[in-house]
């Protein structure tokens, strides 16, 4: 039976990150339809673990991690719809980087090899192990895709790429979104657990970890124009906006003075922003990367950025809360 | 750092809305040659106009310039195989990837890592030698709201985001004459094979104009329910 495969992160508190949720539901669809085994895979460390200890180049079934939360965590994967769990314990600390948990997860790769990978897209590890996961197993790759279909349940993402049941070769998706699934609050689960060989490569160390500036995110931002700063309607739905897409809220110095930003979040013309989408409201005026989707919002025809994915012209706050509206329903 | 080559990915098309991404992956680069030893290369794919632009860019940050003039258009491991090939013919072991200049050109910072077996980081901000070590590159990534930074040694593939100064205009770029024309068979490389990664080129859509299609477009976006 072919196997579809979930990658899981781990937030802070050691609870499988919501994006890996969704794309575990994205999962638990295509399985169903697929006639599939889903399995979610999880690497964690335990630096107590005998199987640190061992030496071989072998995936091997091992013992359960002394990890206190691990049960809750095979729980919520039951309750998301799994088959099978399957824990693997990385010789080395995991963090977000295929430096670090690249030869663990490489061994969940070898002992399923799955014809589908799925991750979620705003998970902390999909940036760094998706594209090398479709790379090493010579995947399409599809980025921002969702499950569509109801009997024959196939993943399409933004740029016409897609993986459906008949497919041949393998796939690997970021999934952005998915039909809510859960199953019954007694649902049973395999749980496998393997130790997987290699630890961190020691080409690459971490030296250290800090927050981000607004303006150096890869992922969303909100910028507010100075001619809707002051305005409370557009600034309560932008913040609205920002919770829901979890963006970054950046401005100009009238958005600053009017307290809508942060002073850190301040930006103008010519601030260099490359996030992978940008929604601007207003006439806001920003120098985008090519690799950034942009949306508009309340523009004016003569606002600058070119190549834009969508616009809402007319009134800002009406354009703003006609969309939190929609999103809020999805 | 090594004396080895650095050959920095600038992609098989122009960048779609501004150049300063391109010029700022390209002076990154020349500063990890400090000495101006000529090891830091500019390597572009694709037609001629866009590979004298690149040609252009190079010049004006002081470094060299290769060219693989083809009109395919590919998916990511298809470009991956164009560029391993360009690495590898130059005597590059790191790579630095423009992935601000265009979507989905972050994908082939893994993808040309795991071809080339080095190390892989994506999101990029910031890169320059270790100031503890200069045979060290030291580097800071985004992910999600946190920055990592961390110390490289050896092979490997960075995909930057970092910009130049904005540039509103520049000269319309001459034809090259300096730049280092790869043609693919002398690269290995068979345009047919190749073709099997082929990929149409995205048809330029309208932008979204409803409420509707523009929630549709950013729902892929939403956090999940739960964790609102």
């Amino acid at each position: 039976m072919a196997a579809v495969l979930v990658h899981i992160d781990l937030d802070d508190a050691e609870r499988p990150d919501a994006s890996s949720l969704v794309a575990l539901a994205a999962g638990r669809h295509v399985a169903s339809s697929w006639g599939a085994t889903l399995y979610a895979a999880v690497v964690v460390h335990d630096p107590e673990h005998p199987s640190l200890d061992l030496t071989t180049d072998e995936v091997l079934t091992t013992t359960m991690p002394n990890l206190p939360k691990i049960g809750m965590v095979e729980d919520v994967l039951a309750r998301g719809g799994a088959d099978k769990v399957v824990v693997a314990v990385s010789r080395s600390p995991v963090e977000p980087l295929w430096a670090a948990v690249g030869n663990a997860w490489q061994g969940v790769i070898d002992h399923l090899r799955p014809r589908l990978v799925l991750f979620g897209a705003n998970a902390p590890s999909a940036a760094e192990l998706g594209p090398r996961t479709a790379a090493r197993i010579g995947a399409r790759l599809l980025l921002r895709a969702r499950a569509s279909g109801i009997d024959d349940v196939e993943l399409r993402d933004r740029d016409g790429g897609y993986a459906r049941a008949s497919d041949g070769g393998a796939a690997v998706a970021m999934i952005g979104r998915a039909a809510h699934f859960r199953a019954d609050e007694d649902a049973d689960v395999d749980v496998v657990v393997l130790a997987v060989p290699g630890g961190a490569d020691p080409r690459l160390e971490l030296v250290a970890t800090s927050p981000a500036e607004a303006v150096q995110s890869a992922a969303t931002v909100i910028v507010l124009g100075d001619d809707v700063a002051s305005d409370p309607k557009v600034i309560a739905g932008a913040k609205q906006l920002a919770a829901l897409i979890n963006a970054h809220l950046l401005g100009g110095s009238a958005a600053a003075r009017a307290g809508a930003i942060d002073k850190r979040a301040l930006v103008d013309r010519s601030t260099p922003l490359a996030p992978e989408l940008c929604v601007t409201i207003g006439n806001a005026q920003v120098d985008v990367a090519g690799a950034t989707s942009v949306i508009k919002i309340g523009a004016t025809p003569t606002n600058r950025v070119t190549f834009v994915d969508g616009a809402l012209p007319g009134l800002a706050d009406v354009g703003l809360a006609e969309l939190v509206a929609k999103l809020e329903r999805q | 750092m090594s004396d080895e080559r650095i050959a920095v990915w600038l992609g098989s098309t122009s960048p779609q809305r501004s150049i300063r991404w391109l010029d700022g992956a390209l002076e990154t680069a020349a500063k990890l040659d400090p000495g101006k030893t000529g090891k830091v290369v500019a390597l572009a794919a694709g037609g001629n106009n866009w590979l004298d632009l690149a040609a252009d860019r190079a010049r004006h940050a002081g470094v060299a310039s290769a060219g693989v003039p083809t009109d395919l258009q590919l998916d990511y491991l298809g470009w991956t195989q164009i560029v391993t090939a360009a690495v590898r013919e130059l005597g590059a072991t790191t790579v630095i990837v423009d992935e601000a200049s265009h979507a989905n050109r972050w994908t082939e910072v893994a993808a040309i890592a795991e071809m080339l077996d080095a190390v892989q980081l994506t999101h990029v901000v910031k890169l320059g030698i270790d100031p503890d070590d200069d045979a060290l590159v030291r580097a800071s990534r985004v992910t999600g709201r946190q920055l990592q930074i961390v110390r490289v040694r050896g092979p490997a593939v960075f995909g930057v985001r970092i910009a130049s100064a904005p540039v509103d205009e520049y000269p319309t770029p001459m034809p090259s004459t300096s730049m280092q024309r790869l043609e693919l068979d002398a690269l290995g490389l068979d345009p047919t094979v190749l073709g099997h990664r082929g990929l149409p080129p995205r048809t330029s859509a309208e932008p979204r104009k409803t409420v509707e299609r523009i929630a549709e477009h950013l729902a892929v976006h939403l956090v999940p329910r739960g964790a609102r």
